[in-house]
């Protein structure tokens, strides 16, 4: 048998969908059965006449570690680490225009020291917000926190109508009580189904779904996999999986999986003009420049930070 | 720049992504909002200590594009409404005034608003000019001036208008610009003194300006009115026109003008020996380099010296030959100066056999051009000579002369009224003078004797009260001297090679490109005072251009006066041209 090679079509700095490489087995709990039958899984294809949301938001956010920071005084002579970040988040609103319609912007110095201060700069201000642990791990998770804060902040502010459909660029998580909204994730760090049915993943077409199936982690959730339209014939080329709360009925999570097999192709980017294509749909690139250009000039911040922590 | 004024809204903001110095910036628009070419706008900046800057100017590019988008198929992305984008529209301000005279740049962010009514004024400086002709409508529908000190002489002089044929209107405007200086009180008193010499060059279209124009709308005559003008034709109105060809009467060869002022234009002989016209017969380019130069200034002084009148018809009497006709006087210098006996009695004998004879080669080519205008042989009863003292505006209508002709006539009238104005001792009244092609009259190369009074006009025209409006397709072809004398410089639609000449140095980029595609009745005016080109629209004619437009000929002031005075009524009775031009019936239309 000749082997068969296939360039990813991810920019190389962003990895691969597939994570760092071969897929993690997943202890997640399955429930397999809740669409089809496991016996019998196909592609699926969405009904043609399914539910058309009357207008898509899309969220994303972006975070910046802006400096480091070492926190010191007489109890603690060895220095702690903080980290100064900035996040944006922001809402797309496509109703047959692309705008951006929500965008929220948060600073913070991320540390576990317990006298930290806030730093005032002239261009911006660092409130001091305390992470659980000191690790760099965990003040990340902190940042990722009050980015994930703020996409809701956005997300709460831009709904505007009842049978609008909202995309949260990531996981679901904490975020399951939203109304109408999917988790989109972009790359896959864990192998979910068992072995014979990864195989219908590679089978699907641009447009196709697998079943609609519920992981359980420490969160439980109903997700499918979904191929966009790409020109790459790598086997997980062009793969997201979708997710949508738990809480929804099983019709309702239906017709959800299948709005999305029919929305969410038409805005699949171009290798060309994006590294992460054609996972990181076109309004979720431009919102993240949008967003990245709010989060300020990274250079004047770090001049500003430093200016501002050297006079106290 | 008023204090009491409530402070409108801004329509953009200085942008900061350029920079911005005091004499251009870019602004912003703010969304929902638009600013076109020549929008005239004002920003302010407080400096402490020094109170508030005005810094006011003009819009001369605009600029609209999608912002968030990284890649040119980006559009449709955006457009389809997959790609979050913005349309963002910048203008770039070009400063006319800064006020107080502080020159700081107007900071990034301050809002910029529409510099309404005296604001707008004020950036145009229309309100320091003390004496402001109308010169047009500007974008905006508001009146745009000239200051009237660079156009008498007072600090400056002339006006030269570039275009291209048939698009440019030219004509159109320097008639517009008279009409103005005559109309607009802005001369006081002495604009019923003022003259001006008008040359047509091109078919009849100015034999009506004391015509109205049938074909001007209620809404073109409202422009008049929002420039303070009246939308009449020219008051006095006199034409001179070439005797017809052959006609032995000398009847004015003038087809159109039912009813109008027409004299017919012509010289005796015994003027052209008597004012030295010879070199005139001369001006043509290749004369230049010709050798025989002393030649006709040794002939033009014998004939002045010896030519002797006979009769009362213009016929002279030379060296005991009477000579009654044009050819008959160069057949005559032809016998003399190719008969051994006589010529030295013309010229000294140092002159070249081969000189004399390309002299009257040349003299004979110009037999026909000339036969009609220089004469001997008509009645000059009641005669009206060529010049500007019949009324105030003289059209000299040269446009179905031969070239050799047209000047002949531009050289002789041109400089008669050069040395009557030297004669008067005085600036006043003001004498304009429109010439088209100038390129011809004064080209950039070579010398010759029409040249030579146009470069006088545009040097000495100023103190003289002689001022030149002159037209040309391209000014890069017309003699550096006489464009860089003109305070005022037009501009209408150009030629895209000649827009790039530096002649057009005084037109900024966009406007240069601008003038590429500028409509009939637009035009671009600089003026010493403004350091931008202003966009100006001047109103249709209310004067026919062509008989088809032509309304109720006019009954002429001039020939009013002459009816009550009596004594000149008589002898225009007897003037031979009169019965040529049958008397229209006063309600009807020229039937054409």
């Amino acid at each position: 048998m000749t082997a068969r090679v296939w360039v990813d079509p991810w920019d190389p700095s962003f990895g691969t969908s597939l994570g760092d490489g071969a897929l993690d087995e997943s202890a997640a709990k399955l429930t397999l059965d809740l669409e089809t039958p496991p016996e019998s899984w196909a592609p699926v294809n969405p009904a043609a006449d399914g539910w058309r949301p009357s207008e898509l938001l899309i969220i994303d956010g972006v975070r910046r570690i802006d400096a480091r920071v070492w926190f010191s005084d007489d109890d603690h002579p060895a220095a702690v680490l903080g980290i100064a970040a900035s996040v944006a988040a922001g809402v797309v609103r496509i109703d047959g225009h692309a705008r951006v319609a929500e965008t929220r912007v948060g600073r913070g110095i991320f540390t576990s020291f317990p006298g930290a201060d806030e730093v005032r700069t002239p261009i911006a201000e660092y409130p001091v917000i305390h992470t659980a642990g000191g690790d760099f791990e965990d003040l990340q998770i902190g940042v990722q926190q009050r980015m994930g804060e703020l996409e809701v902040e956005a997300a709460s502010a831009s709904r505007a109508r009842e049978d609008d459909l909202m995309i949260m660029d990531g996981p679901l998580f904490g975020r399951t009580t939203i109304p109408r909204a999917l988790g989109y994730i972009k790359s896959h760090r864990a192998s979910y189904l068992p072995p014979e049915l990864n195989e219908i993943i590679v089978r699907l077409q641009a447009g196709q779904r697998t079943p609609v199936f519920t992981i359980g982690t420490t969160w439980s959730r109903h997700t499918w996999y979904l191929r966009l339209p790409t020109t790459s014939t790598s086997p997980w080329a062009g793969i997201v999986r979708c997710e949508a709360a738990e809480s929804l009925s099983r019709a309702e999570v239906l017709r959800l999986a299948d709005t999305s097999a029919t929305v969410l192709p038409p805005f699949a980017s171009e290798p060309y003009k994006d590294s992460r294509a054609p996972q990181n749909l076109v309004p979720i690139g431009g919102l993240e420049r949008a967003l990245r250009h709010r989060l300020g000039d990274p250079t004047k911040l770090h001049r500003a930070l430093t200016a501002a922590t050297a006079k106290s | 720049m008023t204090d009491d004024a409530p402070i409108p809204t801004p329509i953009a903001r200085v942008l900061g992504t350029q920079p911005a110095s005091p004499l251009t910036f870019w602004a912003s628009l703010v969304p929902g909002n638009w600013l076109q070419l020549d929008d005239v706008v004002i920003t302010e900046r407080e400096l402490p200590g020094r109170g508030t800057i005005s810094t006011a100017g003009i819009v001369t590019q605009v600029q609209a594009r999608h912002e968030g988008a990284s890649f040119e198929s980006d559009v449709h992305l955006i457009a389809d409404g997959f790609l979050p984008g913005e349309v963002v529209e910048s203008a770039e301000i070009t400063v006319t005034r800064v006020e107080p005279e502080i020159y700081v740049p107007p900071t990034p962010g301050a809002a910029v608003r529409r510099a309404e009514a005296a604001e707008r004024d004020e950036a145009l400086y229309f309100d320091s000019m003390e004496r402001k002709l109308p010169i047009g409508l500007g974008r905006d529908g508001r009146p745009v001036y000239a200051n009237l000190d660079f156009l008498d002489g007072t600090k400056g002089a002339h006006i030269s208008i570039s275009g291209i044929s048939g698009v440019a209107t030219k004509t159109s405007y320097a008639l517009f610009l008279l009409h103005s200086v005559f109309t607009s009180q802005v001369l006081g008193a002495k604009a019923v003194n003022t003259k001006a010499l008008v040359y047509s060059v091109k078919g009849e279209d100015l034999l009506y300006l004391d015509y109205p124009n049938t074909r001007l709308t209620d809404d073109q005559a409202a422009e008049y009115a929002t420039l303070g003008l009246p939308a009449d034709p020219f008051k006095s109105v006199r034409v001179f026109a070439p005797p017809r060809p052959g006609d032995s009467a000398g009847t004015p060869n003038v087809t159109g003008r039912v009813g109008g002022e027409v004299s017919s234009m012509f010289w005796t002989l015994y003027e052209f020996c008597q004012n030295e016209l010879l070199p005139f017969c001369f001006a043509d380019p290749e004369d230049d380099r010709a050798q025989y130069t002393l030649l006709i200034g040794q002939v033009a002084a014998k004939l002045k010296r010896e030519a002797v009148p006979v009769g009362d018809s213009g016929a002279i009497s030379i060296v005991g030959q009477t000579v009654r006709s044009w050819s008959a006087l160069i057949d005559l210098l032809q016998d003399q100066l190719t008969d051994d006996n006589t010529r030295s009695n013309w010229t000294p004998g140092s002159t070249a056999l081969g000189s004399v004879n390309a002299f009257l080669r040349r003299l004979h080519s110009a037999v026909r051009p000339l036969g009609p205008l220089i004469r001997g042989d008509l009645d000059l009863r009641g005669r009206q000579q060529v010049g500007t003292s019949q009324a105030q505006v003289t059209v000299v209508d040269i446009h179905s002369l031969a070239d050799r002709a047209q000047r002949f006539v531009v050289g002789v009238t041109l400089r008669r009224q050069l040395t009557d104005k030297e004669a008067s001792g005085s600036a006043d009244p003001l004498t304009f003078i429109v010439l088209d092609e100038l390129n011809k009259y004064a080209p950039r190369e070579g010398s010759h004797p029409i040249k030579e009074i146009l470069l006088d006009v545009a040097e000495r025209g100023r103190s003289l009260g002689v001022i030149l409006i002159g037209a040309q397709q391209t000014a890069s072809e017309v003699e550096r001297r006489i464009v860089a004398n003109c305070a005022i410089r037009v501009a209408g639609r150009l030629d895209a090679a000649e827009a790039s000449r530096p002649e057009y140095g005084y037109l900024p980029q966009t406007h240069r490109q601008r003038a590429l595609l500028a409509k009939p009745g637009s035009m671009f005016v600089s003026q010493p005072d403004l350091p931008v080109p202003l966009a100006v629209e001047f109103p249709f004619p209310a004067w026919a251009t062509r008989v088809a437009e032509a309304g109720t000929p006019p009954v002429s002031a001039l020939r009013q006066a002459q009816g009550s005075s009596g004594a000149q009524g008589s002898s225009r009775s007897n003037d031979p041209f009169a019965r040529v031009a049958p008397k229209p019936a006063d309600d009807n239309p020229p039937p054409f």
